[in-house]
């Protein structure tokens, strides 16, 4: 098979070109930030730091840096929306991937709006009354606001793998005398997980990034890790800028090597994005 | 595939509630507040009168046009940049992705990394005193920060684009790579066996092949960037700011009389990315037909 | 065409639903019941107040652009007021002032009387104009803080905050005054006037910028102008007066235009804030930074982000000085607290470890005569920087602010007249 395929040379080196400029491009951002986050004093024109310091990282370390605080917000936030999320995205996904009915093309526009229509323009229009019913710089406010950009790529990626699904198994399931439990349980459930396994891991990745509307619905007092990573970008103060971020993204890059294994080393996030 | 009948609407309706009461109530009461507000309604502070005048300020204001420019200009330009290296990685990928489990996760890292880290690294490598100015002053390039091109903090948001191609290629290069692979070598072996050409077979098996994929993940992108806060708000200037940004510094204004100008300004920006997203896909049909026929 | 209507009509429909659900939501906040603290403040003695703010939690909004200021209030007042007095004083940095006065507009909006999200603010100027004019403060309180015995309250700083009468609505919180700031080794001879910084901006371009208002400090390098420019400082002095200002004005506008083309990038665009700036000057880009806080340049040489050679100086015509505040909202869910920690920022221990150059540098909002001597001989003992200037020096140049509509009027013009020119 390679054969029949091998580029020629003047191909092949436009695909290592092609390559090594992903994996630089890749990693770039990646070198500033950790030198950032252990440099005492770094100015122009000096390509390392006049002087090397743990400081930041020793700070973050600290009680009074509130990084604890942010991460243990930004995991509970990430965590709730995704836990809402499942049961809200999957039977809507399985009503848009498995029926024709009237007035589906109404709910798709409905349930997709959010993603073509910035969710900052509509939740400061929701704001006046998350206000009122008190649960504005709440934890739950923040999750309330999170769930309307989050939700609709749940629903997106179970639509889709409900559109490949077949519930002719359910039908010979519940027929063999299974309850519908045990048919949720044993057939629909394994079939779904990967697809399942996709949309939660968006969902999680899209709540745990969110800036704009935490700062908005939580107005500064729900503390995250972009809430507490914008405050040090206001400081000007690299150093722990540096050391935030890395921590901000580390999760993110775990994320991302589980459900490489989780999904059987097929490229996370690609099932269900056919066809919006 | 037989069981993709009509039914009656019941059990779907059933399944879709509560997505759509959260999503509808949400959305629909955002959209509904934004309107009641941007007419001036806001009896607690005493402001009964309904007029359509926040709309006539934001859209005759001077900031609202440059900024719409700003944002249809960083939106067009990081969306063509993000599809063209979405498309070359997705095609210099395609073989590769299944043997290096390496590059496979190299290439997946930019749809973890939030915007904001993203935001950051870009102003600490982009900058005219960042890394990369530093390096080409190291290498007798430059001789002073001025001389490094502005590309953060600047008027045409290249550091904004940037980032959001950065972010945003390996998304649409994965959904092309997803169809690349399940359609498998066929088509281009044949083609191939007809003597079409390397670049031929690329343009005309490969890329139509992917693009009722990527189309849609396109508008996803371009709507994403349409409505970008935090990253211009780490990288742009102050005038003209992104549309978005515009909005949140009028709705966070002391004066109170700018928040009828604020949701005035967010119904124009859902209106202005429902509209060019209808253009958009009544342009792509318009174009698919033509193929076809 | 059918089409379209059928489907418009649900949409319609559901968006009427959506907000009849909203709408019918808040009316069960608003039931919560009324904060009646208020109401019993009068009749507490200050021991009862004391009591009551054990164990709450104080929400204290403030500007949160500097890492020294944000750990002297997380680390040594969070510390003290929790260990003396029980009291869980969080910080919630914002990027400008305006954002918290907003939040507690929004919540009046929307009809939030009680369990506001803000408890505390750090608040002069405009700012406290605006919310004292809408009635969003709590008190009078500032004569019931037992520390405001070592506040001079005759002196008109105390009195009027930005020419607007205080009337026991915030309480004091310290005093600063605008300072320019410059690298020795880069500049030898720097201007001491501000006319002929203007001819030093054009002889060096490239080298000077100033932040874009609405930031503070942006915002009082304008008023500077005003100064310049005036035939009678006396004038700008006093209720905002729209006949000076449109003579003054267009004067002011005229010289930015001038010198734009010789600033940092040309004058096309502006730093976004004073920190933006600061990175500015410790990368060299530019040879001048300027700050409200005296003490900045001691702050940012301690932190080993500006060099050792950087200098402080103040205009021989004068740079304008103003008290800052703390204030509390009227539907602040811990008054108690946010009253026990207004009253921990005038202990003299805290003013003290504030008025140390290498934490903050501000000078104490307490009359350091009121003290006892050996309290006395800790604040003369307090080390000044060889990069900050000593307080007779600030003091002896020391210009009055202008009113807040006059503030509010420059910032808009500039942003008419200069920015988007």
């Amino acid at each position: 098979m390679g054969s029949r395929f091998a580029p020629c040379d003047g191909m092949k080196a436009v695909h290592t070109a092609v390559i090594a400029g992903i994996v630089v491009a890749v990693l770039l951002p990646a070198i500033p930030l950790v030198i950032w986050s252990l440099s005492g004093g770094w100015w122009f024109p000096r390509l390392l730091p006049e002087q090397w310091s743990l400081r930041s990282w020793r700070y973050l370390a600290s009680p009074a840096s509130r990084v604890a605080e942010a991460t243990r917000n930004s995991v509970i936030i990430a965590l709730v929306t995704t836990a809402v999320s499942v049961p809200l995205g999957v039977p809507a996904g399985r009503a848009l991937g498995l029926y024709r009915f009237r007035g589906k093309r109404f709910a798709e526009a409905l349930v997709f709006a959010p993603l073509i229509v910035p969710s900052l323009a509509v939740i400061m229009g929701v704001q006046v009354v998350l206000i009122r019913a008190g649960i504005s710089a709440t934890l739950i406010g923040v999750v309330v606001a999170h769930l309307l950009p989050a939700l609709p790529y749940m629903v997106m990626v179970m639509r889709a793998v409900f559109s490949a699904y077949d519930p002719e198994y359910e039908q010979q399931a519940r027929s063999l005398g299974a309850t519908r439990w045990e048919t949720l349980l044993h057939v629909t459930a394994p079939a779904i997980l990967p697809g399942l396994v996709t949309g939660a891991l968006f969902v999680f990745l899209i709540s745990w990034s969110q800036y704009a509307l935490t700062l908005l619905v939580g107005g500064g007092r729900v503390m995250t890790l972009p809430v507490l990573l914008f405050a040090f970008v206001t400081a000007g103060d690299h150093a722990m800028t540096g050391a935030v971020s890395l921590l901000f993204l580390a999760p993110a890059l775990l994320v991302l090597g589980v459900s490489a294994r989780m999904l059987g080393g097929r490229p996370a996030g690609v099932s269900g994005l056919e066809g919006v | 595939m037989t069981s993709r009948h009509s039914v009656a609407s019941a059990r779907p309706a059933l399944l879709l509630a509560p997505a759509l009461l959260v999503i509808g109530v949400l959305f629909a009461g955002g959209i509904g507040l934004a309107l009641v507000q941007s007419l001036g309604y806001l009896p607690a502070l005493g402001m009964r009168t309904v007029s359509a005048g926040a709309f006539v300020t934001v859209l005759t204001s001077r900031g609202f046009l440059r900024s719409l420019g700003l944002t249809l200009w960083v939106a067009a330009v990081s969306t063509v940049l993000t599809v063209l290296f979405g498309l070359i990685t997705a095609l210099v990928l395609r073989r590769r992705l299944r043997n290096s489990r390496l590059i496979r996760f190299l290439y997946q890292i930019p749809l973890t990394v939030p915007h904001l880290v993203v935001a950051v690294a870009a102003a600490m490598l982009l900058s005219q005193s960042g890394l990369l100015s530093r390096l080409l002053f190291h290498g007798g390039f430059i001789s002073a920060p001025a001389a490094f091109p502005e590309l953060v903090h600047d008027s045409a948001g290249v550091s904004i684009i940037l980032v959001y191609a950065w972010k945003q290629i390996p998304f649409v290069g994965l959904v092309a790579l997803a169809v690349l692979q399940s359609v498998g070598d066929d088509y281009e072996s044949v083609a191939r066996s007809l003597g079409a050409s390397r670049l031929q077979r690329v343009r005309h098996v490969l890329v139509p092949l992917t693009l009722p994929a990527v189309v849609p993940a396109t508008i996803i992108v371009f709507a994403f960037v349409f409505g970008a806060f935090e990253t211009p708000l780490v990288l742009g200037t102050r005038f003209p700011s992104m549309l978005s940004v515009l909005a949140y510094r009028l709705y966070t204004d002391t004066d109170l009389t700018r928040r009828p100008e604020a949701m005035a300004l967010n119904l124009v920006i859902a209106l202005i990315a429902l509209v060019l997203v209808a253009l958009y896909r009544v342009a792509t049909r318009v174009f698919s037909e033509r193929r076809d026929g | 065409m059918k089409s379209i209507t059928r489907r418009a009509v649900p949409m319609v429909l559901c968006t009427v639903l959506a907000i009849a659900i909203s709408t019918s939501l808040p009316a069960a906040g608003s039931r919560a019941p009324a904060d009646d603290f208020a109401r019993r403040f009068p009749d507490l003695g200050w021991e009862e107040i004391v009591s009551e703010a054990r164990g709450q939690r104080v929400f204290f909004t403030m500007w949160g652009g500097s890492e020294p200021i944000n750990r002297f209030v997380s680390e040594f007042v969070a510390d003290r007021v929790r260990d003396r007095y029980g009291v869980e004083l969080v910080m919630v940095p914002v990027t400008d002032a305006s954002v918290f006065v907003n939040a507690v507009l929004g919540e009046r909006l929307a009809g939030r009387i009680s369990g506001g999200s803000v408890d505390l603010m750090w608040i002069n100027g405009e700012n406290f104009r605006t919310m004292r004019q809408a009635d969003l403060l709590f008190g009078p309180y500032s004569h019931r803080l037992p520390n405001m015995r070592y506040v001079n309250t005759d002196d008109p700083a105390v009195r009027f905050d930005f020419g607007f009468p205080v009337d026991g609505f915030e309480s004091p919180y310290g005093s600063a005054q605008f300072v320019l700031i410059y690298d020795a080794a880069r500049v030898a001879q720097p201007p001491r006037t501000m006319g002929s910084l203007l001819d030093w901006i054009r002889a060096n371009p490239g080298r000077f910028t100033y932040p874009a208002v609405p930031d503070f400090t942006g915002s009082v390098f304008l008023r500077h102008l005003f100064y310049h420019v005036a035939d009678d400082p006396e004038e700008l002095l006093g209720p905002f007066d729209p006949v000076v200002f449109d003579r003054l004005a267009p004067r002011v506008w005229e010289t930015l235009r001038d010198i734009a083309p010789y600033l940092w990038r040309q004058g096309r665009t502006y730093p976004e804030t004073s920190t933006a700036m600061q990175d500015l000057f410790a990368n060299g880009e530019i040879w001048f930074d300027m700050n409200y806080n005296p003490a900045h340049a001691a702050n940012m040489v301690e932190q080993g982000r500006y060099p050792r050679t950087t200098r402080t100086m103040v205009f021989e015509d004068g740079t304008i000085g103003a008290n800052h505040f703390v204030a509390i909202p009227f539907n602040a869910s811990a008054k108690a607290g946010a009253l026990v920690v207004a009253n921990a920022l005038l202990d003299p221990e805290v003013q003290l470890e504030k008025s140390r150059p290498a934490v903050w540098g501000d000078f104490p909002a307490i009359d350091v005569t009121r003290l006892d001597p050996e309290m006395r001989a800790r604040f003369a003992e307090v080390v000044r920087h060889p990069s900050s200037l000593p307080p007779e020096e600030l003091f002896a140049v020391r210009l009055s602010e202008l009113q807040a509509d006059w503030l509010e009027a420059i910032e808009a013009g500039w942003v008419e007249y200069v920015l988007q020119r």
